[in-house]
């Protein structure tokens, strides 16, 4: 693993928890053929080096707009990167959902439950632990703005491995998509 | 009572009833399908956005696409 992307919705503190992760050394850099911007920076983990790409916010893996392409067009280019998919705490349906368009890929993945002061706050409560169960990948709550939780994030994105859709939906109950 | 999303009136709730299959993978990544309740939170005018609030979210949507997604008013 040489990269870690950090993925999700608009909004959802990615670019808080990069600035965090990645410290003072962030450069900021174009993407080739499109005017949308994505910061690269560079963070240690395991006594390694390794690049951090805070990746442009979007809904789901099917671009809309040319944010969204980028985004998109990253993760496929790729291929051997840790995903963090970071979530909004306090609605985490949405975030799931790109959440599990990621690990249909086949990609590693860490999920960062951020915001999770906000979702506190306004009485959503949210069972990491089950989640984790579900998902197979480990979830952190975190609070990137006050860098609660990063920790035990970078730890545990060593254990971050590919998970199974099969097994997730056998865990979650759920049926085969009927998406069109 | 059904009606188009985009013909909501303000603070108006219901559930969504069908959404035109078109668009279906489009905006499930905003959290909107079909059985989600929405409440009308803004209409924006010149044929502006409509902003709804799905799951405590705010989600903007374009008119057109409002235009296709059918819902169950509450009266």
């Amino acid at each position: 693993m040489n990269k870690i992307l950090l993925m999700g919705q608009a909004n959802v503190g990615k670019s808080a928890l990069f600035n965090r992760l990645a410290g003072a050394r962030v450069t900021e850099s174009n993407y080739p053929g499109t005017t949308v911007d994505f910061a690269k920076g560079r963070m240690r983990l395991d006594h390694e080096d390794v690049e951090i790409i805070d990746v442009p916010g979007t809904f789901s893996l099917e671009p809309k707009d040319r944010a969204e392409e980028v985004a998109v067009k990253m993760l496929d280019e790729e291929k051997d990167a840790l995903v963090v998919c970071i979530i909004d705490s306090s609605k985490v349906e949405r975030g799931l959902y790109l959440a599990l368009e990621i690990i249909e890929r086949g990609c590693p993945m860490v999920v960062a439950l951020n915001m999770w002061d906000v979702a506190k706050n306004s009485n959503v409560k949210v069972d990491a632990k089950k989640l984790e169960q579900i998902l197979g990948v480990p979830v952190v709550p975190t609070v990137a703005t006050r860098g609660e939780g990063l920790k035990e994030l970078v730890l545990r994105m060593k254990k971050a491995a590919p998970a199974d859709i099969e097994k997730i939906m056998e865990k979650a109950g759920g049926k085969s998509g009927t998406h069109s | 009572m059904e009606k188009k999303l985009s013909e909501m009136k303000y603070t108006e709730k219901g559930r969504i009833k069908e959404i035109d299959k078109s668009l279906r993978a489009q905006i499930a990544g905003m959290g909107i399908r079909e059985g989600k309740e929405v409440e009308m939170m803004t209409k924006q005018p010149i044929k502006g956005p409509v902003v709804v609030n799905v799951d405590r979210a705010n989600t903007s949507i374009g008119l057109g696409l409002a235009d296709k997604i059918i819902v169950e008013v509450e009266r």
